[in-house]
C-alpha cells in the first residue's frame, strides 16, 4: 500500500517533465496525428513516415473514422500537427469534423492535407476554408499531354511530371531539386488576391483539369499554370498548411521510381518527390523559416537606460535581436531588409536595420520635429518566413521653454538695431548738451 | 507750362534749403538723429520682407525702438524750438530731462521684448 502511494506520488511529480511538447522555445512540432483511410497507407507511404520519425516526430496513426478520434482533451490539444491522408472520408469519427480541424489550425498548429481523385466534400470543404479551391468537377484529374511521365503502359496521361517550383530556399531547401516531380491527382486553383496562399508546385502550361474517362464537352475551367498541384498557406498566426492534390505524391512508389518527362531524353534515376516532400515537410512543421524577435531596446545616443519619453530632435538608437530556428537551436537571422518605422498615423522615419552577424539589428536616427505618441514598428513579412509584427509605444514631447536656442540667428539685425538706437541716443544726448 | 513747373520745383527746393540753413544747430542735430532712426527702421522692415517675420517679437522690438526714438526726438524738437509759441514757458532743460527719462523707459521695454 505504501509502495503504491510512493509510485503514485512519483508519477504525479514526473508529469510536468513528461509533457515535452510544442512550446515557444522549441517551435518544431513533436506529436503528429496521421489520419488514413485504411492502414495500408501506413505501409505504402512508409518512406515518408520514416523520414518524419527519424527527424524526431511522434506519429500517431488512426483510421479517419475511428470513433475515439479527438484532437483535444479538457481544452488542451493532444497533438501539434495533423496529417490528413484520407481523401475519401465523408465524415471523421469521434469528435473531429471540419470545424474542429479549422479550430486546430486557428490555434496555431500545422496541417498537411492530401486529396485524391476520390476526394470527398469534407476534404474539399477544409481546403476551401484554407483558401484553396479544388476543381468543382469531382471526377476531374489533372491531365497533361506534353508533360506526362513516360511509363511502360500507355496511360491516359494523368501521371504527370512537373518542375515548376516556387523559387524559395526557405520553403524548398538550398539544394535545387533536379528531377521532375511525379503527380497524379486533382488540381486546385489559388486566388491571386490572397496574400497568404502560395503555389509551390504548379502544372505546366499545357495541363488541364478534366475527367479522363469522358470526352470534353466544354473547355475546362482550370488550365495551364493556373493549376496548382501543391500549395502552402501560412496563416496570420503563423500556422502552416500544405495542401496537395495527390496522395500518391507521398507514396513509396513515386518516391523511389525513376522519371522521364515525355518529349525529353533525360531519364532520371530517382524522381524529385523524396527531396520535395522531405524539404516541404520540414518547412510545414517549423523546422525552417521560423523567426523570433526578442529584446527590443531603444535609448538616447550615449545612454543605456530606456527613457519614458523622448524630446523632438533627439538622437536615439533602436535595436532588436532576431533569431531563426534551425530545427534544433536558435541561430542568428541574417538579412538586409528588416526595417523599423517611427510611426504616428504614418511613418515619419523608415530606416533599414543593419546587423552584426550575430542577429542583433540596430540603427540610429533623429526624432522628427513633431510631437505626439509614436510607435516603433517592425513589420516583416517575407515569403516562407513567419511574420514579425513588433510595436512599442513611446511619447515625444516638444521643447521646454528653456530648451530653445538663446539667441536666434535671423534676429541678429533686430538685436543690432535696438542696441544701435541705444548707442545713438547716448551719443546724441552728449552732442546735444555739449555742442557750441 | 512744363518748364515753369520744373523751375518752380527748383525754386521751391532752393527756398527750402535756405530756410533750413537758418534753423539753429541743436534742431539740426535732432533732425539728424530722427533721420538715423527712420533709416534704421526702414532697413529692418526691408530685412523682414526678405527673410520673413520669424521671431516676430524681435522684429517688433527693433522697429519699436526706432519709432519710439523718433517720436521722443520729435517731441523734444517741438518743445525746444524757440519759434513755437505753445511751449514758450517750458525750460529746455525740463524738456531734455523728460526726453531722457522717456528714452530710459523705452529702452527698458524693448530690451525685455527683444527675447
Amino acid at each position: 500500500m505504501a509502495r503504491l502511494a510512493a509510485i503514485f506520488l512519483a508519477v504525479i511529480f514526473l508529469f510536468p517533465v513528461l509533457c515535452l511538447s510544442f512550446s515557444a522555445d522549441n517551435p518544431t512540432d513533436r506529436r503528429l496525428l496521421v489520419l488514413v483511410d485504411d492502414l495500408a497507407v501506413r505501409s505504402s507511404h512508409s518512406v515518408f513516415f520514416k523520414s518524419l520519425q527519424t527527424r524526431g516526430f511522434d506519429l500517431d496513426f488512426k483510421l479517419a473514422d475511428d470513433p475515439k478520434l479527438s484532437l483535444q482533451r479538457y481544452g488542451q490539444y493532444l497533438y501539434d500537427g495533423l496529417i490528413v491522408f484520407s481523401p475519401s472520408i465523408q465524415r471523421f469519427g469521434g469528435s473531429l469534423d471540419q470545424n474542429a480541424v479549422l479550430e486546430f489550425v486557428d490555434a496555431g498548429h500545422d496541417l498537411i492535407l492530401a486529396a485524391d481523385s476520390s476526394a470527398s466534400d469534407l476534404i474539399r470543404g477544409i481546403a476551401t476554408e484554407c483558401g484553396v479551391d479544388f476543381d468543382e468537377d469531382s471526377a476531374a484529374m489533372v491531365i497533361d499531354h506534353t508533360s506526362y511521365a513516360v511509363s511502360e503502359m500507355e496511360g491516359d496521361h494523368t501521371l504527370i511530371t512537373s518542375d515548376d517550383l516556387v523559387q524559395s530556399d526557405v520553403i524548398l531547401g538550398d539544394r535545387k531539386i533536379e528531377a521532375p516531380i511525379l503527380f497524379r491527382g486533382i488540381g486546385h486553383s489559388v486566388n491571386p488576391a490572397n496574400s497568404l496562399v502560395l503555389k509551390v508546385l504548379s502544372a505546366s502550361p499545357s495541363a488541364y483539369s478534366a475527367n479522363p474517362k469522358s470526352k470534353l464537352s466544354s473547355p475546362p475551367s482550370l488550365t495551364g499554370s493556373a493549376i496548382s498541384l501543391v500549395s502552402i498557406v501560412q496563416a496570420r498566426n503563423n500556422a502552416r498548411i500544405l495542401i496537395s492534390g495527390s496522395l500518391d505524391l507521398f507514396s513509396n512508389r513515386f518516391l523511389r521510381s525513376g522519371v522521364q518527362k515525355a518529349g525529353s531524353s533525360t531519364k532520371y534515376e530517382k524522381s524529385g518527390n523524396e527531396q520535395f516532400v522531405t524539404e516541404i515537410s520540414k518547412w510545414v512543421f517549423h523546422e525552417r523559416g521560423h523567426l523570433k524577435a526578442v529584446n527590443v531596446r531603444h535609448h538616447k545616443v550615449g545612454e543605456t537606460t530606456e527613457p519614458a519619453m523622448y524630446r523632438i530632435n533627439d538622437d536615439l538608437d533602436y535595436s532588436v535581436e532576431i533569431y531563426e530556428w534551425s530545427g534544433t537551436s536558435w541561430k542568428p537571422y541574417v538579412a538586409d531588409d528588416v526595417q523599423v518605422q517611427f510611426y504616428m498615423m504614418s511613418p515619419y522615419v523608415l530606416k533599414t536595420l543593419s546587423h552584426d552577424q550575430k542577429g542583433l539589428y540596430s540603427t540610429s536616427f533623429k526624432v522628427p520635429d513633431v510631437y505626439g505618441v509614436f510607435q516603433f514598428k517592425v513589420e516583416y513579412q517575407r515569403l516562407g518566413y513567419t511574420s514579425l509584427s513588433l510595436s512599442k509605444q513611446i511619447p515625444v514631447r516638444p521643447f521646454r521653454h528653456n530648451e530653445y536656442e538663446r539667441f536666434i540667428t535671423t534676429a541678429y539685425p533686430y538685436y543690432g538695431a535696438s542696441f544701435s538706437t541705444m548707442a545713438a541716443f547716448f551719443i546724441f544726448s552728449i552732442v546735444y548738451l555739449y555742442h557750441k | 507750362m512744363a518748364k515753369s513747373t520744373s523751375s518752380d520745383a527748383q525754386m521751391l527746393i532752393r527756398s527750402l534749403r535756405t530756410a533750413y540753413a537758418a534753423t539753429p544747430t541743436n534742431l539740426k542735430i535732432i533732425d539728424l538723429y530722427v533721420v538715423y532712426a527712420i533709416v534704421t527702421a526702414v532697413i529692418q522692415v526691408v530685412y523682414m520682407g526678405i527673410v520673413g517675420s520669424f521671431p516676430f517679437n524681435s522684429f517688433l522690438s527693433g522697429v519699436l525702438s526706432c519709432v519710439g526714438t523718433t517720436v521722443l526726438a520729435v517731441c523734444l524738437r517741438i518743445q525746444v524750438n524757440k519759434e513755437n509759441k505753445e511751449f514758450k514757458d517750458l525750460p529746455p532743460e525740463r524738456a531734455f530731462a523728460d526726453f531722457v527719462l522717456c528714452n530710459l523707459v523705452l529702452h527698458l521695454v524693448i530690451m525685455n521684448f527683444l527675447g
